[in-house]
């Protein structure tokens, strides 16, 4: 026999209070009396019956629409009745959560918090991956294809070399499951850029500042590992996860969250973008090897870059993959001492390259990047 | 006993403390389930809203419940793919007529959602309040909206964007004329021109101010929205609401709730919330001798929640 407790009760046909007398039966019932002398009960186990609590509310209603209700503020019955309801199995998973995270707020804060970094850390990257594996290679060429065509409005191309460097490429096998497609374009900057899908545009900015044909060929094997790894599928992969991941944690919370959120997000794809291409670096040397050209042709060209990039602005550097050039020029050299020098130099690249750069000389230095 | 007095009072007795736990919970559920809980969680939110709302001593209570919801929420998400479906396709497929299709019926179709949205919302939102075990109603007409809302809109782009206040008095003036708890009905009377004016007023005298002014063009916007509703009752009797926040309250409120968050990089969100509903309500008073007790139950049940959460979808905040 549990003990009486007072309770507002709305009868659901008006809105008038009542003040009502509660008390659990042994029968597993609410006993419910009202000052008029109504007495009710009602079953516990029955499936027309729903309770909720908030921190200092236990709210009983019974029935069908318009429902009848109980307010009850009495802390011990809370109680009693919340572990009632658990024992007989009518405890929903929420109300269980909720008073455990309610029993040690700051412990229940700090597990979150830990859970969420680690599943920033390590299951947001490998899920990206797997994102990025699922999206067929034919959607790689149609993205690349229309932002090419996008592009090539504002792109002014050199016809004739274009044709060199194509002839240039084609003496290459550098990737394998894409057909790449070499554009040379009329710019001063010294850059070169791939797009998914296979277009590999390179500036007259940095192919005037060649010396030699392995040179180049480093050039196309760097960006061509980016087509053929399909670095901005993952790229892209990666930031939209990341995005998710942010939109699913602040969907709830303010803006000043989501600029710190979001910036961070950024900062950590940047870094992502540095690996890349450090792999682009490795992984073009191997298809270097592979086409009779000398690994240490990419350490020719991580140089002929640092040379010319010395105008980049102190500030930009942290945000950029320029200051890491020695560090990959470092790498460069390790992987082409690891690698050796190819059997049979290939042989059919010098001539197109004499074609394409009569004039292999250096002029003065203006900033540059290539990724 | 329940005594009736000419004044009556809402109040919100939330803690920070608590709403945080509710919403690090509601977080980390919708983290877990890859965002399919949103639903639940937004039920969950509300009801706590609800529950720590008080008027005249007795809490409100949000019936929503996470399963309706989210019926909604999937039949909004299949709306919007439908509408976004055709543009994007046609961009992939690079069809010219495709894409112009797609693009129309991206915008139009967009802003024919609005008056449904609207319409939708408060007829789920009220129909799953209830005060005192009396349910809330809403009997507005999606046609008479729609007509409002095509004439207004039309207005207000002719007039560049100077009729949108007369827009906002008059949608205001339909939607909560509508409102209905039981046997008794709000009724607001705004009037488009007082409200242009106010915001005229209020611009300028921000601009000179430096912006300083801007609380207390907050606090004419809520005065005006509060001032000008009331609640009818069967017996003709009503009830007045009046609002007493100042501009200097204003001032306190906005300032410290963005102090609040910034200096914990947005963890103190959920205090600054419950700081900002305590000012609302403690600032709204009803006026008047009518009985709180003589309402009738009178409204059905309307469970479907898909216009409230392509609002939410669309960014449309219906309610505050």
């Amino acid at each position: 026999m549990e003990r009486e407790v007072q309770a507002i009760y709305y009868d659901g046909a008006t809105s008038k209070p009542q003040e009502a007398v509660v008390r659990v039966s042994d029968m597993n019932s609410l006993e419910v009396q009202l000052p008029n002398g109504d007495r009710f009960q009602w079953p516990l186990e029955h499936h027309g019956m729903e309770w909720e609590r908030s921190s200092s509310l236990l709210r009983l209603s019974f029935g069908e629409h318009p429902r009848r209700v109980l307010l009850i503020r009495d802390e011990p019955f809370i109680k009693s009745f919340a572990l009632r309801m658990r024992y007989t199995g009518r405890q929903g998973a929420y109300d269980r959560i909720l008073g455990f995270a309610r029993s040690g707020p700051v412990l229940f804060f700090l597990a979150v918090i830990a859970l969420l970094v680690c599943a920033y850390v390590w299951i947001l990257p490998w899920t990206a991956e797997r994102l990025a594996m699922v999206v067929p290679q034919e959607v790689d060429e149609r993205i690349g294809e229309t932002a090419y065509q996008q592009m090539a409005f504002a792109l002014e191309e050199d016809a004739d070399r274009t044709k060199l460097l194509q002839e240039f490429g084609d003496q290459l096998e550098l990737s394998p499951s894409y057909s790449p497609k070499y554009h040379v374009v009329k710019d001063e900057q010294v850059n070169a850029f791939a797009l998914p899908g296979g277009h590999i545009v390179v500036f007259t900015g940095i192919l005037e500042r060649m010396d030699s044909s392995d040179e180049l060929a480093a050039l196309l094997a760097h960006e061509a590992t980016h087509v053929e790894e399909r670095h901005s599928t993952r790229m892209m992969a990666r930031s939209m996860a990341g995005y998710l991941f942010l939109s699913l944690l602040i969907g709830d919370v303010n803006a000043v969250v989501a600029v710190v959120a979001e910036n961070a997000n950024a900062l950590r794809n940047l870094d992502y973008g540095r690996g890349l291409e450090s792999e682009a670096d490795g992984e073009g040397q191997e298809r270097l090897l592979a086409n009779g050209v000398d690994p240490m042709a990419m350490v020719k060209l991580l140089e002929l870059l640092e040379r010319e990039a010395i105008d980049m602005p102190e500030q930009l550097a942290f945000l950029s993959s320029h200051p890491l050039t020695e560090q990959r020029i470092d790498n460069a050299k390790a992987n082409a001492q690891e690698l050796g020098t190819p059997a049979a130099p290939n042989t059919a690249l010098e001539p197109i390259f004499q074609r394409l750069v009569p004039s292999a000389q250096t002029t003065e230095a203006t900033p540059s990047s290539f990724n | 006993m329940f005594v009736t007095s000419p004044m009556k009072r809402l109040a919100f007795k939330g803690q920070g403390g608590d709403l945080f736990i509710v919403l690090l919970v509601n977080m980390l559920l919708t983290f877990i389930t890859l965002g399919l809980y949103y639903p639940w969680a937004k039920a969950r939110k509300l009801s706590w809203y609800y529950e720590h709302t008080e008027l005249d001593g007795h809490p409100f209570h949000f019936h929503g419940k996470g399963e309706e919801m989210f019926k909604g929420f999937i039949k909004a998400i299949a709306l919007l793919l439908l509408i976004y479906g055709t543009y994007a396709y046609g961009v992939y497929a690079k069809d010219v007529t495709i894409t112009v299709i797609g693009l129309l019926v991206m915008v139009v179709g967009l802003l024919l959602f609005i008056p449904l949205v609207i319409h939708g919302s408060f007829r789920y939102r009220s129909s799953r309040s209830s005060w005192r075990g009396v349910h809330f109603g809403y009997h507005g007409k999606l046609n008479e909206l729609y007509s409002m809302c095509l004439r207004d809109g039309l207005l207000t782009v002719i007039t560049f964007g100077i009729y949108g206040a007369w827009f906002t008095i008059n949608l205001r003036n339909y939607t909560l004329s509508n409102l209905r708890y039981g046997s008794s009905s709000f009724q607001y009377k705004g009037d488009g021109m007082d409200y242009f004016l106010m915001n005229l007023k209020g611009y300028f005298l921000t601009l000179f101010t430096l912006g300083i002014y801007g609380f207390w063009w907050q606090r004419d916007l809520f005065n005006y929205y509060v001032d000008n509703l009331s609640w009818n009752f069967q017996d003709g009797r009503k009830l007045q609401f009046k609002s007493t926040a100042t501009g200097g309250g204003f001032f306190g409120l906005l300032v410290v709730n963005v102090l609040i968050v910034i200096f914990t990089l947005g963890i103190g969100f959920a205090w600054a919330e419950v700081r900002t509903m305590r000012f609302v309500l403690d600032n709204i008073t009803l006026i008047g001798d009518a009985d709180l007790n003589a309402v009738v139950q009178t409204e059905q049940e309307h469970k479907d929640a898909m216009a409230d959460d392509l609002g939410d979808l669309m960014d449309i905040g219906v309610f505050f």
